[in-house]
């Protein structure tokens, strides 16, 4: 694996401390990638939605 | 059979009020009208999403802008798009761009072409008319004056206008052109492009997408166009002035003196581009394709012009002045040409385009085809939604991406426009207020705004349910090497 020596470096200086084995620290890249808090405001507005046609008297 | 080809043209910021063909007084566009005597012209068609970013991924992968999650940008890794199609289907195929950021290889807009020019490493010398003046000791004090004028109000107002005007001042005396000013290739270089690559190919099928920015602001079309549309008079430095001072972050009254001037320089940009798709229709009747051409010209958004005292595209509301697009198909077949007048989602172009070619449509579109239905005259009157991110200004923040959504649901007259950032939702019967300047009263027409509210539910349901989580996973993965690329190349 060839990765630039300078990044490393700045990685290394952010990770210290943060993370005590490579478990912990592969678990947050992944999470990082996998998050979807995009996805918990997709359902707020089809909440609001909801509750719209709700007030209505619709659903 | 012979398979075939496929000509898409999209303009960029292209209004639907501002074409001939769709009742446009001034002679803009003589060419596409004359176009419409055989071809299906669609009245209503409305874009899936605005701007730019919101739009395309409807265009090209037939996927509302939003239905990967809000904080995917463009085309994801491997996505179907109508180039995967018939590049699948063993077309050649070539996009020329004429330099909008968005429609790049970063956004995955190349995928699936075996020729593409985004226009991008062109650099245009554009309208900087500061970049003199940022040197020595002026700018020392000048950097003072500023720092001091931002403490109040109205100190800060009187230096912004007096800097203003000092830069106009300084700048007089430059040379200028039209040319020299615009920061995008004009429809001319792109059309030069396309011929070239349609001149290099034999009778293969072919997919040409081409995407021209002249309506884009900073308006500098070139002198030929701006005396077609009875603007001869305007001169560089006036339509940089112009451009200038309707940039500027100052009152709605004071803006709107200068209006036509800003339509005039628009227009000849919309000009500039039907006399290029001219030549490019012509050469392909040269090349004796022409008959076995599908050809479709449409736009990506509208632009707005102090209507609700907005200019430009941003999505801070989804008007039809931004929505609201020419869609103009051309098909070889002998069909009667026809004019739809039912609201028609851009959603659906991708899938019936292929249809149209005779390729088969990637299942994951969610757009279905209506060749079927435009051959018979029959267009379903279904709802067409529209979508975007409220002030999403600069997607390339992954923060800005995380804003409410605006969506509207047109069907038939009326529109629904859903606020998640205010709560509100507002109805317009565009037939009487085509300018949506007075929403519905609440308890009027109930059952239309539940039957809008439902389509808006579902969209919004089905946005949620129906994530490719694979796409969605290789579209975040590419934005997290491009971080990273571009945290290496801060850090050489």
């Amino acid at each position: 694996m060839n990765l630039p020596e300078d990044l490393c470096a700045e990685a290394e200086k952010w990770m210290t401390g943060r993370f005590d084995t490579l478990e912990a620290l592969l678990g947050f890249l992944l999470q990082e990638i996998v998050k979807n808090d995009a996805g918990k405001l997709d359902q707020a507005e089809e909440e609001l939605v909801e509750q719209r046609l709700r007030d209505l008297g619709y659903i | 059979m012979k398979k075939r080809s496929l000509i898409l043209v999209t303009v960029d910021c292209l209004r639907a009020d501002h074409v001939g063909f769709l009742g446009y007084s001034r002679p803009v566009t003589p060419f596409l009208d004359s176009l419409t005597s055989n071809t299906f012209v669609f009245s209503n068609a409305l874009v899936a999403g605005a701007p730019t970013y919101f739009s395309f991924p409807a265009i090209i992968a037939s996927r509302y802008p939003l239905a990967l999650g809000r904080d995917v940008l463009g085309i994801a890794p491997g996505e179907p798009t109508i180039a995967a199609a018939l590049h699948q289907a063993e077309y050649a195929t070539a996009a020329f761009l004429a330099g909008n950021p968005y429609l790049n290889v970063r956004s995955g807009y190349h995928q699936s072409f075996d020729t593409f020019r985004d226009f991008l490493d062109s650099a245009l010398p554009g309208d900087s008319i500061t970049s003199n003046g940022a040197k020595g000791r002026l700018s020392k004090i000048n950097i003072q004056l500023e720092g001091a004028s931002r403490q109040h109000r109205l100190t800060s107002q009187a230096y912004d206008e007096l800097y203003f005007w000092y830069c106009q001042w300084r700048t007089a005396r430059e040379n200028l052109s039209m040319d020299s000013l615009r920061r995008y290739p004009a429809a001319d270089v792109i059309v030069d492009q396309a011929r070239s690559w349609l001149s290099s190919l034999g009778d293969e099928p072919f997919f040409l997408w081409i995407h021209l920015m002249d309506p884009h602001h900073p308006y500098y079309p070139p002198r030929e166009a701006l005396a077609a549309v009875g603007a001869s008079e305007m001169t560089p430095r006036r339509a940089r002035f112009l451009n200038s001072v309707w940039n500027r972050d100052v009152s709605t009254g004071r803006l709107q003196r200068y209006r036509e001037e800003i339509v005039s320089l628009y227009d000849a940009g919309v000009y500039w581009a039907d006399k290029q798709i001219s030549r490019l229709v012509h050469t392909l009747q040269q090349f004796r394709r022409w008959d076995d051409t599908v050809f479709v010209v449409t736009a990506d958004h509208g632009e707005q012009f102090l209507e609700d005292g907005s200019r430009y595209h941003s999505p801070t509301n989804l008007r039809q002045q931004l929505i609201h697009v020419p869609l103009l198909l051309r098909a070889p077949e002998p069909a009667k040409p026809r004019r739809f007048t039912q609201p028609f989602s851009l959603i659906h172009l991708a899938p019936t385009l292929l249809h149209a070619v005779g390729a088969e449509i990637p299942e994951s579109f969610q757009g279905r085809s209506r060749w079927d239905e435009i051959l018979a005259g029959e267009l379903p009157n279904e709802p067409a939604v529209s979508e975007c991110l409220d002030g999403c200004n600069n997607p390339y923040q992954v923060a800005d991406r995380m804003r409410h959504r605006l969506v509207t649901v047109r069907r038939g007259d009326h529109k629904l426009v859903l606020n998640f950032n205010k709560r509100t939702d507002c109805m317009y019967d565009l037939k009487n207020d085509p300018e949506e300047r007075s929403p519905i009263p609440i308890g009027s027409l109930p059952q239309e705004r539940a039957r809008l509210l439902q389509v808006a539910r579902t969209h919004l349901h089905e946005t949620r349910q129906g994530q490719t989580t694979e796409l969605r996973l290789r579209a975040r993965v590419r934005e997290l090497q491009q971080m990273a690329s571009t945290e290496e190349r801060v850090l050489d």
